[in-house]
């Protein structure tokens, strides 16, 4: 028994774990390896071994070898895998802001289930969501390439495309919109710190009436601050970097912060005496303002996703 | 080597190496002697490269396969079958046209 050997090929096995000839695979590196050991170095010692092992090569190599052509995914589906992936989770996003805005559960056994949920659920919800339909996606893809058939598949197209976005003109725009963003996220900063809200009734600061309460007034106050400040940041970055990741996490956090409005009640928000019919209506438009803005960010937040799916697939693709 | 060459090598090697197999394998041979006789040849063919290309052409039932026990070490031998007879015949086929038209194309640009 060479340890050297054994060794080597437990390593070579652990990487063709489950398959059925993998025995008959390691019995015939073994034979070769002594063979080629006592032929060219006089005899199977732990030294000549070792030479043999190095010149065999390393054991991942030599497995991949043997599952050349075996891929989960054959190369002609791995551009559904994020565009499928974004589908998906666009339809899921949209049903988990339905779910959370109007209380409801979505459930198509056993492919979805969506439900009701506060908008601070939904934060943890939808990472968990994104990674069960980038999942099954997987999964079809994986069985479609199994099956070895030539299945043709639908290719959605976007009405922007992102391979195709325009970087002429655009520095000029991120620096007038970093001005104004700036600008606006330090006049309200001015304000909020000044008069702890940025939401008033009338415009006379002598005299000023906040629409809201302190409490709902700050929390409001700070998450439109925060929306703004981060756009500044973004612009500002990408002045300096065209990486997908910025809008990524831009987007990410806009939506972390539009969730947590949801978390202010706001029936009770307004510091002005106002009907409960005109409360119910400042209320269902609102949501439906966020809903608006929400899919819209998801969708920026999707394509991001996809960009940086799709670099470190042909980053990949080119080693 | 040059690395960009050396993947051209590898390339080309593939199709090479299958009909070489073939090739050999008129007589019942273990991998070990294969590489030993195309060495002496004066071509080098990578050991981790040779052993998953029988198993497939075997799979394919091109070549089959014995173990050899009765040697102090046991040894699993090759042999062509008539399938792969058929089938090497048509590669070679092939590779002697691609030679003719690149020896063409050579000496038609050693004439320009």
């Amino acid at each position: 028994m060479f340890e050297k050997l054994e060794a080597y090929l437990e390593e070579i096995s652990h990487f063709l774990s489950g398959r059925e000839e993998r025995e008959e695979i390691l019995a015939e590196i073994r034979s070769h390896i002594l063979e080629k050991a006592e032929q060219e170095y006089g005899q199977d010692t732990e030294a000549s071994l070792g030479k043999v092992i190095a010149a065999y090569g390393p054991a991942r190599r030599v497995a991949e070898k043997y599952l050349d052509g075996r891929q989960i995914i054959a190369p002609a589906y791995n551009r559904y895998l994020f565009r499928y992936t974004a589908l998906f989770f666009a339809f899921h996003f949209v049903l988990t802001v339905v779910a959370v805005v109007f209380k409801k559960s979505f459930l198509m056994f056993p492919f979805l289930y969506v439900p009701s949920m506060s908008p601070f659920d939904a934060l943890f919800y939808l990472p968990t969501a994104f990674l069960f339909d980038l999942g099954a996606v997987t999964l079809i893809l994986y069985l479609i390439t199994q099956s070895k058939k030539d299945v043709k598949l639908p290719w959605p197209k976007f009405s922007i495309d992102i391979d195709e976005m325009k970087t002429t003109g655009r520095t000029i725009g991120r620096i007038i919109g970093l001005i104004a963003m700036t600008a606006l996220t330090g006049v309200a900063l001015y304000f909020y710190v000044r008069y702890r809200t940025i939401f008033f009734v009338n415009l006379d600061f002598a005299q000023h009436r906040p629409i809201f309460t302190p409490e709902a007034g700050q929390w409001f106050s700070l998450i439109l601050v925060g929306l703004w400040a981060i756009s500044a940041i973004s612009l500002a970055i990408k002045l300096g970097t065209s990486s997908p990741w910025v809008d990524a996490v831009e987007k990410a956090l806009s939506l972390v912060l539009i969730g947590l409005a949801f978390r202010q009640p706001f029936d009770a928000a307004f510091a002005v005496p106002l009907s409960g019919t005109l409360v119910r209506w400042f209320k269902l438009s609102l949501t439906i303002t966020l809903l608006v803005i929400c899919i819209f960010i998801a969708a920026d937040f999707i394509k991001a996703l996809i960009r940086i799916g799709r670099r470190r697939f042909g980053r990949a693709a080119a080693n | 080597m040059d690395p960009e060459i050396s993947n051209f090598e590898t390339e080309m090697n593939r199709g090479f190496l299958q009909i070489l197999v073939l090739a050999l394998l008129e007589k019942d041979m273990y991998g070990y002697a294969m590489v030993r006789t195309v060495r002496d040849l004066g071509y080098e063919v990578e050991e981790n490269t040779l052993y998953p290309l029988l198993r497939r052409l075997e799979k394919n039932g091109w070549v089959k396969s014995r173990w050899d026990v009765g040697e102090d070490r046991p040894r699993k031998f090759y042999g062509i079958t008539d399938a792969g007879r058929s089938l090497r015949t048509e590669l070679l086929g092939i590779w002697r046209k691609q030679v003719e038209i690149l020896r063409q194309l050579t000496e038609e640009k050693n004439h320009v």
